[in-house]
C-alpha cells in the first residue's frame, strides 16, 4: 500500500512538472496568458489545465465557460493561493491563504463571503438577492448537513462549482427546465435515498420525477414552453428547500391558483382535508381537472369520502349538474352561431357573447371548490342567462336568413317575369321592324 | 284624346324644341354582325356603376369614416339598418361584377380593334376610367375597417411605395402618414366618395358623348366587306337595342341579389394595427396578378430592385395600353394588325394565369 502511494505522489508529482515546464517553455507569463475568449490565466489554470484528462484539470477547464470568470474572478477568490506561483509548494504555502477545497458547510460560507454582501453584490450583480445562505440555514438540507450528514445539497450540488452559469442559462442545472433533473440525481436515485425518512418516519420515496413528468405542470413547461409552469423549487422552494407542510399545501397551489386557493379557503373541506388540494389533485402527477371529477360518477373524487345519499354527494351532483347545463347550453348556441356565421350573417357579437357566458363556466368551475351549491347557483344563473340571450338572436337570424331566401325567390320570380316579358316585346318589335 | 305621356311632352317640345333628340333617338342604330353582343358589355357597365351610386348613397347614411367607428357603423348597417345587408352585399358584390365587366369590355374593345381612328379619344377616356374603377375598388376595400383590408392596404401602399422617384411621396400621400391609421381611412373614403366619383362623372360623360357622337365601331374585317359592297344591317337602338340592355340588367340584378342572399360579403375582424399579421393576406382579385408577380420576381435583377423593376413594368404596361390607339398605325389605316392582337391575348391570359396563380399560391400558404 505505502510503495503505491510512493508511486502516485511521484506520478502526480512529474505531471505537476511536466506541466510547469511547459508553461515556462511556452514562454507564457501568468498575467498575461489569455485564452481566445479573451480570458486571462492564472498559474493556477495554466498548471491545472495542462494535466490532461485527470480530475485536476477539470476544475481549470470548467472554469472558463463559468459565470464569475466573466466577472473577473480567479480560483484564488475561493481557494484562496498565490495566483502567479508557478511552484505548486509556492502557489499553495501557508503564506498565500490557500485554503484547499472547500466541503460542507463550508461550500456555503465560501460562496455566502460574496452573495451574502450586499456591498460587494451591487457592483457584480446589484439585482440578486443576498439572502441565499440564511434561506439554506432553514432548508431540510442545511439541517441535516448541520447534523453531520455530509451527503445532502449544498450549493455546488446544485448550480455546479466550476462551471456555473446564470439561473437564466438554458444551460444551468437549474434552469426552470433543467431543475427536476437536477434534484432528482439525489431524490430519484434509490441507493442514494436508502435510510431517508419522511416526518413519519415512512421511507422517502424516489418516484417524484416520474411522478412529476406525468403531471400537467411538466407538460406545460415542456411541451409548452411555459417557463412559469411549476418544478420542484416553486412549491418547495429552492435554497430554503422543504417539503411543505400539511397545512400550507393550499397556500403553495395558491401561489398560481390563487382564486380557486380563495375558494377552497371558505369551503368546509378547509377543515377536514389533511392534505388539501393534494386530497383531491394528486401532488407530483397532477393531472388537467375535468368536469367528471365532481360528483358521483366513475370519475368523480367526491366518492372517495362522500357515500350515496349523504349531503356532500347531494351537494356535488347538484354542482356538477348546474356545471354540465350550462356546457351543454354553451355548446348548443355555438353550434347555432356557428352555423348561422357559415352562412353568412354577421353574429360577431354572440360569438363575444359566448365567450363571456365560457367566462362565466370557469368561474363556476372555481366556484365548486367552496363546496357550496348556493354560491354556485347565481354564477350558472347569469352564463345560463347570456346563453339564452345568445340562443334567441340566433333564431332570430336564422329566421331572417329563412326571409331572405324567401325574399329573393320573391325577386327572382318578378325579375323572370320582367324579363320574359322583355323577350316577347323584343321578339314583337324585330318581327314588325323585318316586315314591310 | 292625347294621353298624359304625350300631353307632357307637348309640354316640354314647346320649352325645350325636342325635336333634334327625337331625330336622333329615331336615327340612331347599332350594327348587327357576329361580334354585336360584345357591344352589352358597355351596357352592364355602366348599369353596375349606376347601382354602385345608388347603394353607395344609401351606405353613406350610415357609415362613419373614423377608424374607432367604421367597422361598427359597418356592422350596424348588415344587423340593425332594415334591408342594410342588402345594400351593403349589392354595393359589394356589384363593385366586383363592375371590375370584370370593365376588364371584359377593355379586352372586347381591344380585340374588335375599336380603338382605332376616329375613335382614340373614346378609348382613352374608357381606359382611365378602368383606372378609376381600380382606385375605387381599392379605396372601397379599406372602409369597412377590417383586419383583411387593413394589412391588405398596408401591403398595397407598400407597393405604391416601391414606384421609383415618387414612392415615397405616394407612400405618404395615401397614408397620410408614414403608417396605415385612421387619416389613411379618411383620405381613402375621402377619394372613394367624393375625388374619384366625380373624375368618373366627368369621364363617362365624355366617354358616352364620344360613342353617341361617333357611333358603334364595327370590327375592321366587316368593316372591309362593307367598302368592298356588302351591307351591314342596322337595329334601331330605342327601343330595340335598349331592351334588349336593359333585359340583360335585370338579369345581372337577379344574379347579384342571389349572391347577396346566398354569399353575403363577410365583414370578418375589426383591424388591430398592433395584431400580427394573419396569414392569407391578399388583395382583391383584380390586383392579384400584379401582386403574384411582384412575389415571383427575384430580389435583384440587373442590379435593380425586383419590386422597382415590377413597378416600372407595370407603369410601361399602362402607358402602353393608353397609347395604343396611337401605336397600332395598321389598325388605323384599317389593316389588320395581328402583332396587337397577339399582345392583347398575350395579356389575357397572363392575367387569367398569374390570378390563378396568386389564388392557388394563397390556397396553399405561400
Amino acid at each position: 500500500m505505502r510503495s503505491h502511494r510512493t508511486i502516485g505522489a511521484w506520478l502526480a508529482r512529474g505531471v505537476w512538472a511536466a506541466a510547469v515546464l511547459l508553461a515556462l517553455v511556452g514562454g507564457q507569463d501568468a498575467a498575461e496568458a489569455a485564452d481566445q475568449t479573451g480570458h486571462v490565466k492564472t498559474q493556477c489554470e495554466i498548471c491545472h489545465s495542462g494535466l490532461g484528462r485527470t480530475a485536476a484539470a477539470l476544475p481549470a477547464l470548467q472554469f472558463r465557460q463559468d459565470v464569475h470568470a466573466d466577472k473577473g474572478f480567479t480560483c484564488v477568490d475561493c481557494h484562496g493561493g498565490d495566483p502567479r506561483a508557478a511552484d505548486k509548494q509556492q502557489a499553495k504555502g501557508p503564506s498565500t491563504g490557500y485554503r484547499g477545497r472547500p466541503t460542507g458547510a463550508g461550500i456555503v460560507t465560501t460562496c455566502a463571503r460574496c452573495h451574502s454582501d450586499a456591498e460587494l453584490m451591487r457592483r457584480y450583480a446589484p439585482t440578486q438577492r443576498i439572502d441565499q445562505a440564511s434561506e439554506y440555514a432553514t432548508s431540510v438540507h442545511a439541517r441535516r448537513l448541520a447534523a453531520g450528514d455530509a451527503r445532502v445539497a449544498t450549493c455546488i450540488s446544485c448550480h455546479g462549482a466550476h462551471g456555473i452559469r446564470l439561473v437564466s442559462d438554458a444551460k444551468s442545472p437549474v434552469y426552470p427546465l433543467n431543475v427536476a433533473t437536477t434534484c432528482a440525481a439525489c431524490h430519484a436515485n434509490e441507493a442514494y435515498m436508502k435510510g431517508e425518512r419522511l416526518a413519519g418516519g415512512a421511507q422517502l420515496p424516489t418516484n417524484q420525477l416520474h411522478d412529476y413528468q406525468a403531471s400537467i405542470h411538466y407538460r406545460a413547461l415542456t411541451k409548452g414552453n411555459d417557463l412559469s409552469a411549476p418544478t420542484c423549487n416553486d412549491c418547495h422552494g429552492n435554497h430554503g428547500a422543504a417539503p411543505p407542510g400539511v397545512g400550507a399545501v393550499a397556500n403553495v397551489c395558491g401561489t398560481c391558483h390563487a382564486v380557486f386557493a380563495a375558494r377552497f379557503e371558505q369551503s368546509t373541506h378547509k377543515q377536514i382535508f389533511d392534505r388539501a388540494c393534494v386530497e383531491c389533485h394528486g401532488n407530483h402527477a397532477v393531472q388537467p381537472s375535468s368536469d367528471e371529477m365532481l360528483g358521483s360518477g366513475a370519475k368523480a373524487v367526491c366518492v372517495t369520502c362522500h357515500s350515496p345519499g349523504d349531503n356532500g354527494l347531494a351537494a356535488a351532483d347538484k354542482m356538477r349538474g348546474g356545471i354540465e347545463r350550462l356546457k351543454g347550453d354553451i355548446a348548443h348556441a355555438r353550434a347555432l352561431v356557428d352555423r348561422v356565421a357559415n352562412q353568412g350573417m354577421e353574429v360577431s357579437d354572440q360569438a363575444l357573447a359566448l365567450g363571456e357566458a365560457g367566462n362565466r363556466l370557469t368561474l363556476a368551475r372555481t366556484e365548486i371548490h367552496a363546496a357550496n351549491p348556493a354560491s354556485l347557483d347565481p354564477i350558472v344563473a347569469e352564463g345560463l342567462a347570456i346563453v339564452a340571450g345568445v340562443d334567441t338572436a340566433g333564431q332570430a337570424a336564422l329566421a331572417e336568413l329563412r326571409f331572405r331566401r324567401k325574399g329573393l325567390f320573391g325577386s327572382l320570380a318578378a325579375i323572370l317575369v320582367v324579363v320574359v316579358a322583355l323577350g316577347i316585346k323584343i321578339r314583337e318589335l324585330d318581327r314588325a321592324r323585318r316586315s314591310p | 284624346m292625347p294621353t298624359t305621356q304625350q300631353r307632357l311632352l307637348t309640354w316640354l317640345d314647346e320649352r325645350l324644341d325636342l325635336s333634334e333628340l327625337r331625330h336622333f333617338i329615331a336615327e340612331k342604330g347599332v350594327p348587327v354582325h357576329a361580334h354585336k353582343v360584345w357591344y352589352y358589355l358597355g351596357g352592364i357597365t355602366l348599369f353596375l356603376f349606376g347601382l354602385q351610386v345608388g347603394t353607395g348613397i344609401l351606405l353613406l347614411l350610415y357609415y362613419r369614416p373614423s377608424a374607432a367607428e367604421a367597422y361598427e357603423s359597418v356592422q350596424f348597417i348588415v344587423t340593425q339598418v332594415e334591408f342594410g345587408w342588402l345594400i351593403r352585399n349589392l354595393h359589394a358584390w356589384s363593385a366586383n361584377l363592375l371590375i370584370a365587366m370593365a376588364f371584359a369590355h377593355l379586352f372586347s374593345v381591344f380585340l374588335l380593334k375599336a380603338y382605332r381612328k376616329p375613335r382614340e379619344l373614346t378609348w382613352l377616356s374608357g381606359v382611365l376610367l378602368l383606372f378609376l374603377m381600380l382606385a375605387f375598388g381599392f379605396s372601397g376595400y379599406l372602409l369597412p375597417w377590417n383586419e383583411l383590408s387593413f394589412f391588405a392596404t398596408k401591403v398595397g401602399t407598400v407597393i405604391a411605395g416601391s414606384v421609383p422617384l415618387v414612392g415615397t411621396f405616394l407612400l405618404r400621400l395615401l397614408r397620410g402618414g408614414d403608417e396605415v391609421t385612421g387619416a389613411t381611412l379618411s383620405r381613402f373614403y375621402g377619394l372613394h366618395v367624393a375625388i374619384l366619383p366625380a373624375a368618373t362623372t366627368l369621364l363617362i360623360t365624355a366617354h358616352l358623348l364620344l360613342v353617341q357622337r361617333q357611333g358603334m365601331s364595327v370590327p375592321p374585317g366587316i368593316e372591309r366587306r362593307m367598302r368592298a359592297g356588302g351591307r351591314l344591317r342596322q337595329m334601331p337602338f330605342f327601343p330595340n337595342y335598349l331592351l334588349r340592355d336593359v333585359m340583360l340588367w335585370y338579369v345581372a340584378l337577379g344574379i347579384l341579389a342571389a349572391l347577396a342572399a346566398f354569399s353575403p360579403w363577410e365583414l370578418g375582424k375589426k383591424a388591430d394595427p398592433f395584431a400580427p399579421v394573419p396569414a392569407g393576406i391578399r388583395p382583391e382579385w383584380y390586383f392579384l396578378a400584379m401582386f403574384q408577380t411582384l412575389k415571383v420576381i427575384p430580389g435583384h435583377v440587373f442590379g435593380m430592385e425586383g419590386e422597382v423593376l415590377g413597378i416600372a413594368g407595370f407603369g410601361l404596361a399602362a402607358l402602353w395600353l393608353v397609347l395604343v390607339p396611337f401605336l397600332d398605325r395598321r389598325a388605323s389605316r384599317g389593316e389588320p394588325s395581328p402583332a396587337f392582337t397577339a399582345a392583347g391575348i398575350l395579356a389575357l391570359t397572363y392575367l387569367v394565369a398569374f390570378t390563378v396563380f396568386g389564388y392557388v399560391a394563397a390556397l396553399r400558404g405561400q
